[in-house]
């Protein structure tokens, strides 16, 4: 397959011309923004506007943290709360909030990196929770220090007018230092989707172990993401504190704040860039109309009308408005081009390899020892001293009956699951031998593996699940892509790259799994059960596949039912019943092993042998 | 008894089933073997209305059964002992074995019921007032068959009852099948343990990638060279 | 000496309290498997239903527990059917989040818009009489609402254990999927589960009623402390629920008389997080955080 091939893919111009049109539109709809108000020059347009501005950033910011790494805060009003007082106070004493807003978004990061790191590893609903909590007790708190927040009663600006204060007495302004705030939030969110640091979030977000799996630092990512969006909401809190000249606890704090930001990213579209701000656009004049007009003889409309949209647009339409707009625009496919689910072939390489044998010249010295490997799950022993070494270049197969502790002994030995005792050292790219304790410092070693069941990042494409191995080399978006797609013409999927990956059939998903691992370019593969849901013609070329896969330097642990895979691969067998090695050798000899035949093969398996 | 009719079905958007047809007689032991990921499981979760098919038509005796939910399928006698025994863990045994006849029409003769299933499982009667999770891997599968048996099943069909368990409790768990088979209850045993289940059953199908490439008597099978090639490496 | 006993009763009462509020939601949650986020919000609901029927009628504010148990039942019923049901098999957890979370803010909304900004005060019928019990003294609202607390756990724990439908709901809380195998129809299961949680609700909201002015955002001050409680007491876990209502009782009691009483909802909180992040394998059970990796 040559490059060019590769990259001339079949739906590359059409997609080209989206983007530009969604380019277009955007840009229109950002101008509008800033136009009308200007145009109209009415105060209460402009606050609108203002008011529009303000949340499209701060659900754009949101979003970084809610949509891309899918942490449900509902405690963001936290981080813009620490900007409005952070900058009021500086501003007090006589600090520029132009200054003031970058010494609340520091400390805003700050406080969210310390509290959310002990949070990550809430799940769902339990996470949202902790948010809440947190902003609860930060309310609490700034009606407590008196002295420094001035408590329930809040805090009033003195009248210091001009560009280096950021209060005005004209509302426009105010509107171009929102806007372009706006533009800088949307930029930060565009550029961080786009990035080696996105898709790791969005992997993070879909399948956390294989996310650490691929080597992604998922605690660490998702650090950075909260220190970027509670820094840009800060920012926003700042700006915002100036434009009300006014600022209390209870609306600095607020839950409903909180609730709102979160609401607009989910009408528009979780995880999108421009989600965010369309709905903001399409939300914010409605609600600010309404309270306007109807004033207080409607007290709590606009609130109810926020309940009752966002029930309709969960039940109708949870992933908001920008999935609507894209089935829009998306053309359908050309008539006599079917959108396919079938995979292509596996590519065998040209020149047969050698067959397997433990004494091949292409195998090394070690590089993966395993000693002594203990682990029980409530008392029941999983796995008891197990010991093995990998050879470099080597194929060790893996068989033993379901439950025999397979699998546990992969999650022990790529750092998933921690032994009771024993130890796994694996020898890195210096020479010497580690003994890394995670998944991601597994990885950084050379190591990959895959999930006998499938863990597909479903809401990313095909492509873009192998970019997320693939950005374990290459720190380049265009490097990983390229990479990415390689990989996946080898392994047959080259048909199916733009396709979502929780379309795929199972046999697909398995592919892609073994696609992500290869675009790591791992020195070790742990591959778990990947022959299975492999048609029979394709085992063949899969074989041949592997053995290139190995010929190229890669040493192999397969764990396989398929005896004929397990056969024609492995130099070694090592076989595992009952959580304990019960035989290793040369796969020939360990069928032939009465213990073997008796805990896997049965004794049908030996009398056909016979 | 049951025919399934060119059926697809799968999770969400993934396809797992292709046109999968296949039929089971009143007083037969069948079974459907292939290796892991090949839809064994999908196909009984379809049977049992825990998915429903996106084509193609379930009969069961005489009925069409293709739109209905779990509970109004296990309604009408068909029972699954699932994969991995899926036992209710803060449950005794004895609580176990009664949402077993939580089925209308095994709520009659209770004790009865529990009396003959406790002859054939005396382990079971020993641990009743213990909780599941407590058990053994072995225990627990003889529980999971029991609670299937209280449910006075019509069909009753095994998922990987082999799974996890050591040779000689599987060559049990085979008799007990065996023997339940004796009795008059048509059985439908889905098994990654293609030899010791072809034994047992009197025909099977081999499922691949999620279609039928095999039908035939079980001796037939146990000498086919596909059979041999795929799941022996001979 | 007298001090420190006033407190600890405080805190029992105040237990109480929150155990009545918090059953309901440890109940869901346990069942359904759903956080709901509206759970306030059915209690502040509950709460103006009594003050209506008691003014409206001029009845005993306890008497008005036959109509509005069984509608608060109706609501959590509805709840699950229309709102969370179509939403069980969503992939994301935004989904059901939002969903409570909007339910939560329209309820709350509503209210404000039905009876305004004003607080309505149920009559008392004496209830907010104290009784002096040696030498503590306490409400005698107080006192109905610590033992109705400790007669609903008793309640259910009879119901869940004993009988059929019980033994059906334990079913579906520890194997949804095997539960259906053995007959039991788990959506009636889930409703029914709904509706049994904000019917618990429903009697808090009228044991509440008497004692604390209903207004639309009432609610949320119960709520807080009911996912403290619950998370303290392990997800689900129904006595749990009760003992750890106890604990924040006391806790709140002893902050609110030796901290401060403006910082008592900080040291609750605060009390919360701590709990939330390290014990988290208490919060989800064994089972669940292994059942990834396999």
């Amino acid at each position: 397959m040559s490059h060019s091939d590769i990259s001339a893919g079949p739906d590359t111009s059409p997609g080209q011309a989206h983007s530009r049109r969604g380019a277009i539109a955007l840009a229109g709809l950002l101008a509008a923004l800033l136009v009308i108000p200007l145009v109209i020059d009415n105060a209460f347009v402009s606050h609108i506007f203002i008011t529009i501005c303000l949340f499209a950033a701060l659900s754009t910011a949101w979003n970084i943290v809610g949509g891309f790494a899918g942490q449900m805060s509902l405690g963001h009003a936290m981080f813009y709360g620490i900007g409005a007082y952070v900058g009021m106070i500086l501003f007090q004493i006589g600090i520029s909030p132009w200054l003031g807003m970058f010494a609340g978004a520091a400390v805003a990061a700050l406080v969210g990196m310390v509290i959310s790191y002990p949070c990550f590893r809430l799940k769902g609903p339990f996470f949202t929770l902790a948010s809440i909590a947190f902003l609860e007790v930060m309310r609490v708190l700034a009606l407590q220090f008196t002295s420094v927040t001035g408590g329930a009663t809040g805090m009033m600006i003195d009248l210091r007018l001009g560009w280096t204060w950021m209060v005005f007495r004209e509302r426009w302004p105010s509107l171009l230092i929102v806007f372009g705030m706006l533009l800088i939030t949307l930029a930060v969110a565009w550029a961080i989707r786009r990035s080696r640091l996105g898709f790791h979030l969005v992997a993070t977000r879909e399948r956390e172990s294989a996310a650490k799996a691929a080597g992604v630092r998922t605690v660490r990512v998702r650090l950075i993401a909260v220190a970027i969006s509670s820094a840009l909401c800060a920012m926003l809190g700042t700006f915002h504190a100036m434009y009300l000249t006014f600022i209390e606890p209870a609306a600095m704090f607020s839950l409903v704040f909180s609730i709102q930001i979160a609401m607009f990213a989910l009408i528009g579209g979780i995880g999108t860039v421009t989600g965010p701000l369309l709905g903001a656009v399409l939300l914010v004049p409605i609600t600010e109309w309404a309270r306007a007009s109807l004033g207080s003889s409607a007290l709590g409309l606009h609130g109810f009308v926020y309940g009752m949209v966002l029930i309709m647009f969960v039940l109708f339409m949870p992933n908001g408005i920008m999935s609507v707009i894209k089935r829009f625009i998306t053309p359908k496919p050309p008539t006599d081009e079917p959108t396919t689910t079938e995979t292509g072939p596996i590519s065998a390489p040209a020149k047969a390899a050698e067959a397997p044998s433990p004494d091949r010249a292409g195998i090394g010295s070690d590089i993966l020892r395993v000693e002594g490997l203990n682990k029980n799950f409530g008392g029941l022993a999983v796995t008891r001293d197990v010991n093995f070494t990998l050879r470099e270049g080597e194929i060790l197969g893996m068989i033993g009956p379901n439950g025999a502790g397979k699998t546990t002994v992969f999650n022990m030995i790529s750092g998933f699951l921690a032994q009771d005792s024993g130890t796994v050292s694996l020898r890195g790219p210096d020479g010497q031998f580690h003994q890394p304790n995670n998944p991601a410092d597994f990885a950084a070693l050379g190591l990959g593996r895959t999930f006998q069941i499938v863990q597909p990042f479903a809401a990313m494409s095909v492509e873009e699940n192998i970019m997320v191995g693939a950005f374990h080399r290459h720190h380049d978006e265009k490097n990983a892509r390229e990479a990415a797609r390689q990989t996946a013409w080898k392994m047959g999927l080259g048909p199916l790259l733009q396709a979502e990956a929780r379309g795929l059939t199972i046999g697909g998903l398995k592919r892609l799994e073994v696609a992500r691992v290869m675009a790591m370019e791992p020195r070790v593969l742990l591959l778990d059960e990947v022959m299975a849901g492999i048609n029979q013609t394709d085992v063949r070329r899969a074989i041949d596949l592997m053995l290139s896969i190995r010929d190229g330097g890669v040493s192999i642990i397969a764990i396989e039912h398929v005896m004929q895979a397990v056969m024609s691969l492995s130099d070694r067998v090592i076989v595992l019943a009952s959580g304990e090695v019960i035989a290793q050798g040369r796969p020939q000899d360990v069928v032939r092993d009465p213990q073997v035949i008796e805990a896997y093969l049965g004794k049908e398996f030996a009398d056909a042998h016979a | 008894m049951l025919t399934l009719k060119n059926i697809d079905a799968g999770y969400g958007p993934t396809t797992i089933l292709q046109d999968v047809s296949l039929d089971v007689k009143a007083g037969e032991i069948v079974t459907i073997v292939g290796a892991n990921g090949a839809g064994k499981t999908t196909t009984l979760r379809t049977i049992v209305g825990q998915i429903l098919p996106r084509r193609g038509k379930i009969t069961f005796q005489g009925e069409d059964i293709t739109r209905l939910h779990a509970h109004d399928v296990v309604d009408r006698g068909i029972i699954l002992v699932p994969e991995g025994r899926q036992l209710f863990p803060d449950m005794t045994v004895r609580e176990n074995l009664q949402m077993g006849t939580y089925r209308k029409s095994a709520r009659s003769d209770q004790e009865s019921r529990l009396e003959e299933v406790l002859t054939l499982f005396p382990r079971v009667r020993e641990r009743l007032d213990q909780n599941a999770a407590s058990l053994s891997g072995g225990e627990q599968q003889m529980v999971a068959i029991a609670r299937g048996m209280m449910a006075k099943p019509t069909l009753l069909m095994f998922d990987e009852p082999s799974l996890g368990l050591a040779p000689i409790i599987v060559s049990q768990v085979f008799d007990v099948v065996r023997q339940i088979a004796a009795t008059g209850t048509t059985v439908l045993i889905v098994e990654q343990n293609v030899f010791t289940t072809l034994k047992v059953a009197d025909r099977g199908y081999v499922l691949e990638n999620g279609s039928i490439v095999l039908a035939d008597t079980a001796p037939a099978l146990l000498k086919n060279d596909h059979i041999r090639r795929a799941y022996l490496g001979i | 000496m007298t001090t420190f006993l006033q407190i600890i009763t405080n805190g029992l009462m105040l237990g109480g309290l929150f155990a009545i509020v918090a059953i309901g939601l440890t109940l869901i949650f346990g069942i359904v498997k759903v956080v709901n986020f509206a759970h306030g919000e059915f209690l502040m609901v509950g709460m103006f239903l009594t003050w209506m029927i008691t003014t409206r009628m001029g009845l005993h504010p306890f008497a008005s527990v036959i109509l509005v148990v069984p509608a608060m039942f109706v609501l959590g019923a509805l709840t699950q059917r229309l709102l969370i049901q179509p939403l069980m098999g969503a992939e994301d957890d935004h989904v059901q989040i939002f969903a409570t979370v909007g339910l939560s803010t329209a309820l709350m909304n509503l209210a404000l818009l039905t009876y305004g900004a004003d607080i309505a005060n149920t009559p008392t019928f004496g209830l907010r009489a104290p009784i002096e019990l040696g030498p503590v003294r306490i409400l005698t609202g107080q006192l109905y609402i610590f033992l109705a607390a400790i007669a609903l756990v008793i309640a259910l724990q009879l119901f869940l254990k004993n009988s059929q439908t019980g033994r059906a709901i334990r079913a579906v809380a520890q194997h949804r999927v095997a539960a259906e195998l053995m007959g039991v129809n788990v959506p009636r299961i889930y409703i029914l589960s709904f509706g049994l949680g904000a019917a618990c609700v429903g009697l808090a909201a009228v044991l509440i009623a008497p004692l604390y002015p209903t207004s639309s955002n009432i609610g949320t001050y119960f709520v807080l402390t009911a996912f403290v409680v619950v998370v303290l007491g392990g997800l689900g876990s129904i006595p749990g629920a009760f003992f750890g209502a106890m604990v924040i009782g006391i806790v709140d009691s002893a902050a609110g008389y030796y901290i401060g009483s403006g910082l008592r909802e900080a040291v609750v909180f605060g009390l919360f997080l701590v709990i939330l992040i390290l014990r988290p394998s208490g919060l989800f059970g064994k089972r669940m955080t292994l059942s990834h990796l396999s």
